[in-house]
Protein backbone atom coordinates (compact mmCIF):
# COMPACT_ATOMS: atom_id res chain seq x y z
CA UNK A 1 0.00 0.00 0.00
CA UNK A 2 2.65 2.27 0.83
CA UNK A 3 4.52 1.66 -2.23
CA UNK A 4 2.28 4.04 -3.93
CA UNK A 5 3.20 7.86 -4.12
CA UNK A 6 -0.61 9.03 -3.79
CA UNK A 7 -0.87 6.92 -0.56
CA UNK A 8 2.05 8.01 1.11
CA UNK A 9 1.16 11.89 0.26
CA UNK A 10 -2.28 10.63 1.97
CA UNK A 11 -0.91 9.23 5.22
CA UNK A 12 1.43 12.51 5.46
CA UNK A 13 -1.90 14.53 4.84
CA UNK A 14 -3.73 12.24 7.48
CA UNK A 15 -1.04 11.99 9.62
CA UNK A 16 -0.75 16.29 10.07
CA UNK A 17 -4.45 16.80 10.57
CA UNK A 18 -4.79 14.38 12.76
CA UNK A 19 -2.46 15.71 14.89
CA UNK A 20 -3.60 19.28 14.65
CA UNK A 21 -7.16 18.79 13.91
CA UNK A 22 -7.89 17.14 17.77
CA UNK A 23 -5.52 19.63 19.17
CA UNK A 24 -7.69 22.30 18.46
CA UNK A 25 -10.36 20.15 18.75
CA UNK A 26 -9.70 20.09 22.55
CA UNK A 27 -9.73 23.44 23.14
CA UNK A 28 -12.34 24.37 20.61
CA UNK A 29 -14.80 21.99 22.91
CA UNK A 30 -13.67 23.74 25.76
CA UNK A 31 -14.39 27.16 25.00
CA UNK A 32 -17.91 25.96 23.76
CA UNK A 33 -17.34 26.72 19.93
CA UNK A 34 -17.46 23.07 18.72
CA UNK A 35 -19.76 24.19 15.84
CA UNK A 36 -17.19 26.61 14.82
CA UNK A 37 -15.47 24.04 12.53
CA UNK A 38 -18.11 23.14 10.87
CA UNK A 39 -19.44 26.25 10.52
CA UNK A 40 -15.58 27.52 9.00
CA UNK A 41 -16.03 24.29 6.47
CA UNK A 42 -19.41 25.57 4.93
CA UNK A 43 -17.67 29.45 5.14
CA UNK A 44 -14.38 27.82 3.53
CA UNK A 45 -16.43 26.09 0.45
CA UNK A 46 -17.81 29.27 -0.11
CA UNK A 47 -14.89 30.80 -0.21
CA UNK A 48 -13.93 27.78 -3.25
CA UNK A 49 -16.64 28.96 -4.52
CA UNK A 50 -16.13 32.54 -4.64
CA UNK A 51 -12.36 31.03 -6.37
CA UNK A 52 -14.07 29.13 -9.25
CA UNK A 53 -15.92 32.38 -9.99
CA UNK A 54 -13.44 34.78 -10.01
CA UNK A 55 -10.74 32.80 -11.55
CA UNK A 56 -8.76 32.42 -8.36
CA UNK A 57 -6.82 29.41 -7.05
CA UNK A 58 -10.24 27.66 -5.30
CA UNK A 59 -7.88 26.10 -2.69
CA UNK A 60 -6.36 29.31 -1.55
CA UNK A 61 -9.55 31.64 -1.54
CA UNK A 62 -10.96 28.72 0.68
CA UNK A 63 -8.29 29.24 3.05
CA UNK A 64 -8.63 33.29 3.11
CA UNK A 65 -12.38 33.16 3.35
CA UNK A 66 -11.76 30.06 6.52
CA UNK A 67 -9.34 32.81 7.76
CA UNK A 68 -11.77 35.80 7.66
CA UNK A 69 -14.90 33.68 8.66
CA UNK A 70 -12.95 32.69 11.62
CA UNK A 71 -12.30 36.66 12.43
CA UNK A 72 -15.70 37.71 12.18
CA UNK A 73 -17.48 35.21 14.46
CA UNK A 74 -14.71 35.96 17.30
CA UNK A 75 -15.71 39.61 16.91
CA UNK A 76 -19.83 38.68 16.94
CA UNK A 77 -19.06 36.61 20.55
CA UNK A 78 -17.81 39.40 21.80
CA UNK A 79 -20.90 41.18 21.04
CA UNK A 80 -23.21 38.29 21.60
CA UNK A 81 -21.72 36.92 25.48
CA UNK A 82 -24.72 35.53 26.30
CA UNK A 83 -25.64 33.69 23.45
CA UNK A 84 -22.12 32.90 22.38
CA UNK A 85 -23.84 29.99 19.67
CA UNK A 86 -25.49 32.55 18.00
CA UNK A 87 -23.21 34.46 15.69
CA UNK A 88 -21.53 30.64 14.62
CA UNK A 89 -25.08 30.01 13.61
CA UNK A 90 -25.43 33.00 11.74
CA UNK A 91 -21.83 32.46 9.86
CA UNK A 92 -22.94 28.72 9.15
CA UNK A 93 -26.17 29.99 7.33
CA UNK A 94 -24.28 32.67 5.57
CA UNK A 95 -21.51 30.82 4.16
CA UNK A 96 -23.78 28.02 3.26
CA UNK A 97 -25.97 30.22 1.07
CA UNK A 98 -23.09 32.09 -0.51
CA UNK A 99 -21.48 28.88 -1.30
CA UNK A 100 -24.88 27.47 -2.88
CA UNK A 101 -25.23 30.26 -5.21
CA UNK A 102 -21.93 30.97 -5.94
CA UNK A 103 -21.93 27.64 -6.88
CA UNK A 104 -24.85 27.99 -9.46
CA UNK A 105 -22.95 31.07 -11.54
CA UNK A 106 -20.50 28.14 -12.56
CA UNK A 107 -22.43 25.07 -13.96
CA UNK A 108 -19.21 23.28 -14.30
CA UNK A 109 -18.40 23.15 -10.67
CA UNK A 110 -20.08 20.65 -9.07
CA UNK A 111 -17.47 17.85 -10.22
CA UNK A 112 -14.67 19.74 -8.15
CA UNK A 113 -17.38 20.41 -5.18
CA UNK A 114 -17.74 16.63 -4.67
CA UNK A 115 -14.10 16.51 -3.51
CA UNK A 116 -14.32 19.34 -1.31
CA UNK A 117 -17.57 17.76 -0.18
CA UNK A 118 -16.61 14.61 0.64
CA UNK A 119 -12.97 14.70 0.77
CA UNK A 120 -10.09 13.49 -1.66
CA UNK A 121 -6.93 12.33 0.62
CA UNK A 122 -5.78 10.26 -1.66
CA UNK A 123 -5.49 12.89 -4.54
CA UNK A 124 -3.92 15.56 -2.31
CA UNK A 125 -1.46 17.28 -4.54
CA UNK A 126 1.63 18.58 -3.34
CA UNK A 127 0.71 22.04 -3.01
CA UNK A 128 -2.03 20.84 -1.44
CA UNK A 129 0.02 18.99 1.68
CA UNK A 130 2.56 21.64 1.66
CA UNK A 131 0.01 24.00 2.88
CA UNK A 132 -1.16 21.32 5.50
CA UNK A 133 2.23 21.51 6.34
CA UNK A 134 3.09 24.57 7.11
CA UNK A 135 -0.96 24.77 8.84
CA UNK A 136 0.40 21.91 11.36
CA UNK A 137 3.77 23.48 11.91
CA UNK A 138 2.13 26.76 12.85
CA UNK A 139 -0.24 25.49 14.65
CA UNK A 140 1.96 22.93 16.53
CA UNK A 141 4.31 26.23 17.81
CA UNK A 142 1.58 27.92 18.22
CA UNK A 143 -0.05 25.79 21.19
CA UNK A 144 3.33 24.40 22.82
CA UNK A 145 4.37 27.91 22.64
CA UNK A 146 1.43 29.23 23.70
CA UNK A 147 0.44 26.28 26.09
CA UNK A 148 0.09 28.65 29.49
CA UNK A 149 -1.99 31.45 28.87
CA UNK A 150 -4.26 29.06 26.36
CA UNK A 151 -4.86 26.65 29.63
CA UNK A 152 -5.80 30.03 31.68
CA UNK A 153 -8.06 31.65 28.83
CA UNK A 154 -9.63 28.33 28.45
CA UNK A 155 -10.70 27.91 31.63
CA UNK A 156 -11.87 31.02 31.99
CA UNK A 157 -11.48 34.60 30.46
CA UNK A 158 -12.12 37.05 33.16
CA UNK A 159 -9.49 35.51 35.50
CA UNK A 160 -7.17 34.91 32.36
CA UNK A 161 -7.67 38.48 32.09
CA UNK A 162 -7.27 40.00 35.23
CA UNK A 163 -3.76 37.80 35.98
CA UNK A 164 -2.29 39.50 32.62
CA UNK A 165 -3.27 37.23 29.97
CA UNK A 166 -4.17 39.36 26.52
CA UNK A 167 -7.06 37.83 26.54
CA UNK A 168 -8.43 39.29 22.73
CA UNK A 169 -5.28 38.82 21.17
CA UNK A 170 -5.30 35.08 21.89
CA UNK A 171 -8.58 35.22 21.35
CA UNK A 172 -8.30 36.16 17.71
CA UNK A 173 -5.34 34.40 16.68
CA UNK A 174 -7.35 31.32 18.14
CA UNK A 175 -9.60 32.35 15.75
CA UNK A 176 -7.39 32.81 12.71
CA UNK A 177 -5.88 29.16 13.43
CA UNK A 178 -9.31 27.25 13.44
CA UNK A 179 -9.56 28.67 10.34
CA UNK A 180 -6.37 27.90 8.62
CA UNK A 181 -6.58 24.35 10.09
CA UNK A 182 -10.38 23.72 8.98
CA UNK A 183 -9.25 24.95 5.61
CA UNK A 184 -5.90 22.81 5.12
CA UNK A 185 -8.28 19.87 6.33
CA UNK A 186 -11.04 19.88 4.04
CA UNK A 187 -8.86 18.30 1.21
CA UNK A 188 -8.21 15.85 3.18
CA UNK A 189 -11.77 14.85 5.00
CA UNK A 190 -13.97 16.98 2.73
CA UNK A 191 -16.32 19.38 4.63
CA UNK A 192 -18.59 17.12 5.56
CA UNK A 193 -16.52 15.35 7.83
CA UNK A 194 -13.72 18.25 8.89
CA UNK A 195 -16.00 18.79 12.16
CA UNK A 196 -15.58 15.00 12.69
CA UNK A 197 -11.56 15.12 12.78
CA UNK A 198 -11.95 17.47 14.83
CA UNK A 199 -14.66 16.98 17.17
CA UNK A 200 -14.32 13.66 17.66
CA UNK A 201 -10.90 13.27 19.03
CA UNK A 202 -11.55 15.39 21.37
CA UNK A 203 -15.09 14.30 22.71
CA UNK A 204 -13.25 11.01 23.54
CA UNK A 205 -10.13 12.74 25.04
CA UNK A 206 -12.41 14.82 27.18
CA UNK A 207 -14.62 12.18 28.38
CA UNK A 208 -11.65 10.02 29.58
CA UNK A 209 -8.60 12.35 30.12
CA UNK A 210 -7.86 12.40 34.45
CA UNK A 211 -5.97 15.97 33.47
CA UNK A 212 -5.50 18.62 30.69
CA UNK A 213 -2.22 17.05 29.11
CA UNK A 214 -3.86 13.64 29.01
CA UNK A 215 -6.46 15.10 27.70
CA UNK A 216 -4.22 16.33 24.49
CA UNK A 217 -2.06 13.43 24.39
CA UNK A 218 -5.06 10.98 24.30
CA UNK A 219 -7.06 13.09 21.38
CA UNK A 220 -3.86 13.88 19.25
CA UNK A 221 -3.42 9.54 19.76
CA UNK A 222 -7.02 8.81 18.98
CA UNK A 223 -6.89 11.08 15.86
CA UNK A 224 -3.84 9.67 14.87
CA UNK A 225 -4.66 5.95 15.05
CA UNK A 226 -7.84 7.25 13.36
CA UNK A 227 -6.79 8.34 10.16
CA UNK A 228 -4.31 5.46 9.94
CA UNK A 229 -6.34 2.87 10.09
CA UNK A 230 -9.01 4.72 8.31
CA UNK A 231 -6.77 5.24 5.19
CA UNK A 232 -5.73 1.70 5.73
CA UNK A 233 -9.21 0.73 5.37
CA UNK A 234 -10.80 2.18 2.96
CA UNK A 235 -7.18 1.00 0.76
CA UNK A 236 -8.50 -2.48 1.30
CA UNK A 237 -12.34 -2.86 1.33
CA UNK A 238 -12.47 0.26 -1.21
CA UNK A 239 -14.75 2.64 0.56
CA UNK A 240 -14.04 6.56 0.71
CA UNK A 241 -11.14 7.30 2.92
CA UNK A 242 -12.87 10.58 4.75
CA UNK A 243 -16.24 8.65 5.44
CA UNK A 244 -14.11 5.72 6.87
CA UNK A 245 -12.00 7.45 9.13
CA UNK A 246 -15.05 9.44 10.34
CA UNK A 247 -16.84 6.67 11.10
CA UNK A 248 -13.82 5.09 12.87
CA UNK A 249 -13.11 7.96 14.84
CA UNK A 250 -16.73 7.51 15.65
CA UNK A 251 -16.42 3.79 16.76
CA UNK A 252 -13.52 4.80 19.24
CA UNK A 253 -15.94 7.25 20.67
CA UNK A 254 -18.38 4.76 21.08
CA UNK A 255 -15.93 2.01 22.41
CA UNK A 256 -14.56 4.60 24.87
CA UNK A 257 -18.08 5.10 26.70
CA UNK A 258 -18.86 1.48 26.60
CA UNK A 259 -15.60 0.61 27.92
CA UNK A 260 -16.09 3.45 30.92
CA UNK A 261 -19.21 2.37 31.67
CA UNK A 262 -17.82 -1.11 31.96
CA UNK A 263 -15.10 -0.21 34.51
CA UNK A 264 -17.17 1.51 36.49
CA UNK A 265 -20.16 -0.82 37.25
CA UNK A 266 -17.02 -3.35 37.58
CA UNK A 267 -15.62 -1.01 40.55
CA UNK A 268 -19.00 -0.28 41.62
CA UNK A 269 -20.13 -4.58 41.41
CA UNK A 270 -16.82 -4.71 43.12
CA UNK A 271 -17.21 -2.11 45.89
CA UNK A 272 -21.07 -3.04 47.28
CA UNK A 273 -20.24 -6.93 46.41
CA UNK A 274 -18.25 -7.59 49.04
CA UNK A 275 -20.48 -7.29 52.62
CA UNK A 276 -23.16 -9.59 50.69
CA UNK A 277 -20.30 -11.93 50.68
CA UNK A 278 -19.32 -11.61 54.03
CA UNK A 279 -22.27 -10.76 56.12
CA UNK A 280 -25.77 -11.56 56.00
CA UNK A 281 -28.18 -10.77 53.13
CA UNK A 282 -30.91 -8.25 52.96
CA UNK A 283 -33.73 -10.31 53.91
CA UNK A 284 -31.78 -12.00 56.45
CA UNK A 285 -31.15 -9.14 58.05
CA UNK B 1 -2.78 54.34 51.17
CA UNK B 2 -5.66 54.66 48.56
CA UNK B 3 -5.95 50.84 46.79
CA UNK B 4 -8.68 51.71 44.61
CA UNK B 5 -10.43 55.14 43.77
CA UNK B 6 -13.54 56.08 42.10
CA UNK B 7 -15.29 59.48 41.15
CA UNK B 8 -18.76 59.93 39.81
CA UNK B 9 -19.24 56.33 38.32
CA UNK B 10 -22.23 55.94 36.18
CA UNK B 11 -22.91 52.61 34.93
CA UNK B 12 -25.70 50.20 33.58
CA UNK B 13 -26.47 47.11 31.30
CA UNK B 14 -29.37 48.92 29.35
CA UNK B 15 -30.58 52.46 29.53
CA UNK B 16 -30.67 52.90 33.40
CA UNK B 17 -27.96 53.00 35.23
CA UNK B 18 -27.54 50.52 38.45
CA UNK B 19 -24.93 52.52 39.45
CA UNK B 20 -25.03 56.24 39.68
CA UNK B 21 -22.77 59.11 40.91
CA UNK B 22 -20.85 56.79 42.77
CA UNK B 23 -17.47 58.05 44.58
CA UNK B 24 -15.62 55.55 46.54
CA UNK B 25 -12.02 54.81 48.31
CA UNK B 26 -10.78 51.46 49.60
CA UNK B 27 -7.76 51.57 51.67
CA UNK B 28 -4.94 49.21 51.04
CA UNK B 29 -3.93 46.82 53.16
CA UNK B 30 -7.72 45.66 54.60
CA UNK B 31 -9.94 42.76 54.60
CA UNK B 32 -13.01 44.64 53.02
CA UNK B 33 -16.61 43.04 52.64
CA UNK B 34 -19.02 44.11 50.25
CA UNK B 35 -22.51 42.92 51.11
CA UNK B 36 -25.99 44.22 49.74
CA UNK B 37 -29.45 42.58 48.34
CA UNK B 38 -29.33 40.44 44.67
CA UNK B 39 -29.02 43.04 42.18
CA UNK B 40 -27.34 45.63 44.33
CA UNK B 41 -24.89 45.95 42.09
CA UNK B 42 -22.26 44.25 43.88
CA UNK B 43 -20.67 42.06 40.98
CA UNK B 44 -20.63 45.16 39.25
CA UNK B 45 -19.05 47.05 41.36
CA UNK B 46 -16.07 44.93 41.54
CA UNK B 47 -15.98 44.36 37.66
CA UNK B 48 -15.89 48.09 37.57
CA UNK B 49 -12.58 48.21 40.17
CA UNK B 50 -11.24 45.67 37.73
CA UNK B 51 -11.29 46.98 34.62
CA UNK B 52 -13.42 44.14 32.97
CA UNK B 53 -16.50 47.14 32.54
CA UNK B 54 -15.96 50.24 31.58
CA UNK B 55 -18.16 53.24 33.57
CA UNK B 56 -20.81 55.31 31.34
CA UNK B 57 -19.06 58.53 33.20
CA UNK B 58 -16.49 59.06 35.89
CA UNK B 59 -12.81 57.66 36.40
CA UNK B 60 -11.89 54.59 38.11
CA UNK B 61 -8.57 54.09 38.92
CA UNK B 62 -5.98 50.99 40.84
CA UNK B 63 -3.18 52.54 42.44
CA UNK B 64 0.01 51.28 40.82
CA UNK B 65 2.27 52.74 43.32
CA UNK B 66 1.57 49.53 45.40
CA UNK B 67 3.45 47.48 43.07
CA UNK B 68 7.08 47.92 42.65
CA UNK B 69 6.90 47.39 38.64
CA UNK B 70 3.57 50.09 38.79
CA UNK B 71 1.66 46.92 38.13
CA UNK B 72 -1.01 45.22 40.40
CA UNK B 73 -0.88 41.58 40.54
CA UNK B 74 -4.39 40.74 41.57
CA UNK B 75 -5.64 37.23 41.94
CA UNK B 76 -9.77 37.40 41.32
CA UNK B 77 -12.37 34.71 41.98
CA UNK B 78 -15.45 35.31 39.96
CA UNK B 79 -18.57 34.12 41.34
CA UNK B 80 -19.24 30.24 40.99
CA UNK B 81 -16.56 30.45 38.72
CA UNK B 82 -16.23 26.05 39.54
CA UNK B 83 -20.03 25.71 39.07
CA UNK B 84 -19.25 27.05 35.16
CA UNK B 85 -17.15 25.11 33.72
CA UNK B 86 -17.46 21.83 35.33
CA UNK B 87 -16.76 19.40 32.44
CA UNK B 88 -13.16 20.69 32.39
CA UNK B 89 -10.64 17.93 32.01
CA UNK B 90 -8.26 19.37 34.21
CA UNK B 91 -6.45 17.96 37.90
CA UNK B 92 -7.23 19.76 40.93
CA UNK B 93 -2.68 20.25 41.21
CA UNK B 94 -2.92 21.08 37.39
CA UNK B 95 -5.48 24.15 38.23
CA UNK B 96 -3.64 25.28 41.38
CA UNK B 97 -0.35 25.23 39.24
CA UNK B 98 -1.76 27.45 36.78
CA UNK B 99 -1.88 30.25 39.01
CA UNK B 100 1.73 30.50 38.45
CA UNK B 101 1.91 31.28 34.99
CA UNK B 102 1.68 34.85 35.05
CA UNK B 103 5.15 34.82 36.98
CA UNK B 104 6.45 32.23 34.93
CA UNK B 105 5.98 33.62 31.47
CA UNK B 106 5.84 31.00 28.16
CA UNK B 107 8.72 28.99 29.22
CA UNK B 108 10.55 29.55 32.63
CA UNK B 109 10.34 25.84 34.66
CA UNK B 110 8.63 25.62 37.82
CA UNK B 111 11.00 26.22 41.10
CA UNK B 112 11.19 23.57 43.87
CA UNK B 113 9.64 27.09 45.73
CA UNK B 114 6.75 27.41 43.47
CA UNK B 115 5.80 23.25 44.02
CA UNK B 116 5.89 24.28 47.28
CA UNK B 117 4.18 26.97 47.31
CA UNK B 118 1.17 25.55 45.17
CA UNK B 119 1.71 23.01 47.94
CA UNK B 120 0.96 25.27 50.88
CA UNK B 121 -2.02 26.73 49.36
CA UNK B 122 -3.67 23.56 48.81
CA UNK B 123 -3.08 22.93 51.92
CA UNK B 124 -4.49 25.99 53.39
CA UNK B 125 -7.77 25.31 51.82
CA UNK B 126 -7.84 21.90 52.92
CA UNK B 127 -7.78 20.10 49.32
CA UNK B 128 -3.84 18.86 49.47
CA UNK B 129 -5.17 15.15 49.41
CA UNK B 130 -7.39 15.59 46.53
CA UNK B 131 -4.72 16.85 44.14
CA UNK B 132 -4.75 14.23 41.42
CA UNK B 133 -8.56 14.18 41.33
CA UNK B 134 -10.21 15.42 38.25
CA UNK B 135 -12.34 18.88 39.06
CA UNK B 136 -15.00 17.80 37.39
CA UNK B 137 -15.67 15.38 40.20
CA UNK B 138 -15.46 17.53 43.02
CA UNK B 139 -18.53 19.43 44.71
CA UNK B 140 -19.23 22.50 44.65
CA UNK B 141 -17.53 23.88 48.26
CA UNK B 142 -14.51 21.81 47.04
CA UNK B 143 -14.42 23.67 43.52
CA UNK B 144 -14.77 26.93 44.93
CA UNK B 145 -11.79 25.68 47.65
CA UNK B 146 -8.97 25.20 44.68
CA UNK B 147 -10.20 28.25 42.60
CA UNK B 148 -9.20 30.36 45.91
CA UNK B 149 -5.93 28.01 46.08
CA UNK B 150 -5.24 28.90 42.23
CA UNK B 151 -5.60 32.69 43.46
CA UNK B 152 -3.13 32.52 46.34
CA UNK B 153 -0.56 31.20 44.41
CA UNK B 154 -0.78 33.96 42.26
CA UNK B 155 0.73 35.89 45.72
CA UNK B 156 -1.55 38.85 44.99
CA UNK B 157 -1.20 41.80 46.48
CA UNK B 158 -4.77 42.34 46.30
CA UNK B 159 -7.45 39.21 46.10
CA UNK B 160 -10.74 40.02 44.95
CA UNK B 161 -13.22 37.32 45.36
CA UNK B 162 -16.72 37.51 44.20
CA UNK B 163 -19.37 35.42 46.89
CA UNK B 164 -16.46 33.19 47.26
CA UNK B 165 -17.82 30.80 50.32
CA UNK B 166 -20.87 29.24 47.94
CA UNK B 167 -21.20 25.57 48.64
CA UNK B 168 -18.67 25.54 51.45
CA UNK B 169 -19.61 23.96 55.00
CA UNK B 170 -19.45 26.40 58.17
CA UNK B 171 -16.19 24.59 59.23
CA UNK B 172 -14.81 25.60 56.41
CA UNK B 173 -16.33 29.22 55.83
CA UNK B 174 -14.62 29.83 58.95
CA UNK B 175 -11.24 28.72 58.23
CA UNK B 176 -11.08 30.77 54.91
CA UNK B 177 -11.85 33.91 57.20
CA UNK B 178 -9.28 33.00 59.35
CA UNK B 179 -7.12 32.17 56.78
CA UNK B 180 -8.20 35.68 54.56
CA UNK B 181 -7.31 37.36 57.78
CA UNK B 182 -3.69 35.75 58.42
CA UNK B 183 -3.20 37.02 54.76
CA UNK B 184 -3.82 40.38 55.09
CA UNK B 185 -2.13 40.54 59.03
CA UNK B 186 0.45 38.90 57.78
CA UNK B 187 1.47 39.56 54.39
CA UNK B 188 -0.74 43.20 54.73
CA UNK B 189 -2.38 42.45 51.66
CA UNK B 190 -5.47 43.51 50.68
CA UNK B 191 -8.90 41.24 50.54
CA UNK B 192 -12.03 42.50 48.76
CA UNK B 193 -14.69 39.86 49.40
CA UNK B 194 -18.57 39.98 47.93
CA UNK B 195 -20.58 38.19 50.64
CA UNK B 196 -23.94 37.35 51.92
CA UNK B 197 -22.81 36.30 55.08
CA UNK B 198 -21.82 39.37 57.19
CA UNK B 199 -22.88 37.75 60.13
CA UNK B 200 -20.43 35.09 59.83
CA UNK B 201 -17.64 37.31 58.25
CA UNK B 202 -17.92 40.68 60.17
CA UNK B 203 -15.93 40.03 63.01
CA UNK B 204 -13.05 39.26 60.47
CA UNK B 205 -13.35 42.12 58.37
CA UNK B 206 -12.07 45.60 58.34
CA UNK B 207 -14.42 47.33 56.52
CA UNK B 208 -17.97 46.63 55.07
CA UNK B 209 -19.17 48.61 51.73
CA UNK B 210 -23.18 47.72 52.29
CA UNK B 211 -24.92 48.65 49.07
CA UNK B 212 -28.97 49.15 49.72
CA UNK B 213 -32.00 50.31 48.28
CA UNK B 214 -34.50 52.65 49.58
CA UNK B 215 -37.64 52.98 48.46
CA UNK B 216 -37.22 56.81 47.79
CA UNK B 217 -33.41 57.77 47.33
CA UNK B 218 -32.94 54.85 45.06
CA UNK B 219 -29.33 53.25 45.79
CA UNK B 220 -27.14 53.91 49.05
CA UNK B 221 -24.09 52.88 49.52
CA UNK B 222 -23.30 52.75 53.51
CA UNK B 223 -19.65 52.06 54.40
CA UNK B 224 -18.50 51.64 57.24
CA UNK B 225 -14.74 51.92 59.10
CA UNK B 226 -12.21 53.39 56.71
CA UNK B 227 -13.26 53.16 53.27
CA UNK B 228 -15.44 56.29 51.87
CA UNK B 229 -18.23 56.30 49.46
CA UNK B 230 -20.91 58.81 48.55
CA UNK B 231 -23.43 59.14 45.96
CA UNK B 232 -24.28 61.81 43.79
CA UNK B 233 -22.21 64.51 42.32
CA UNK B 234 -18.01 64.99 43.69
CA UNK B 235 -17.16 68.67 45.25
Amino acid sequence: MLGYEFMQRAFWAGGLIGIIGPLLGVYLMLRRQVLMADTLSHVSLAGVALGSVLQLNPALSGFAVAVAGGLVIEQLRRSYRTYSELPVAIIMTTGLALAVVLMSLKQNLSKSFSSYLFGSIVAVSDTQLRLIAVVAAVGLAYFIVLRRPLYSLTFDEETASISGVRTGLLSFSFAVLTGMTVAAAMPVVGVLLVSALIVLPASLALRIASGFTAAILIAVSAGLLGVFSGLTASYYINTPPGGTIALILLLFLLAAIAAQRLIRLKRRHSKYRNPLHSGKSVQEI
Amino acid sequence: MILSSMRNVVFGYDEEPVIDRLSLDIEAGQFIGITGPNGAAKTTLLKLMLGLLRPWDGTVELNGELAADGKLNIGYVPQQIASFNTGFPSSVIELVRSGCYGRLGLFRRFTREQDELVERCLRQVEMWDYRNRRIGELSGGQKQRICIARALTQQPQVLVLDEPTTGMDAASRTGFYKLMRHYVNAHGRTVIMVTHGLEEAGAYLDSVISLERKEKEGWTCLVTNSCSAHFGPED
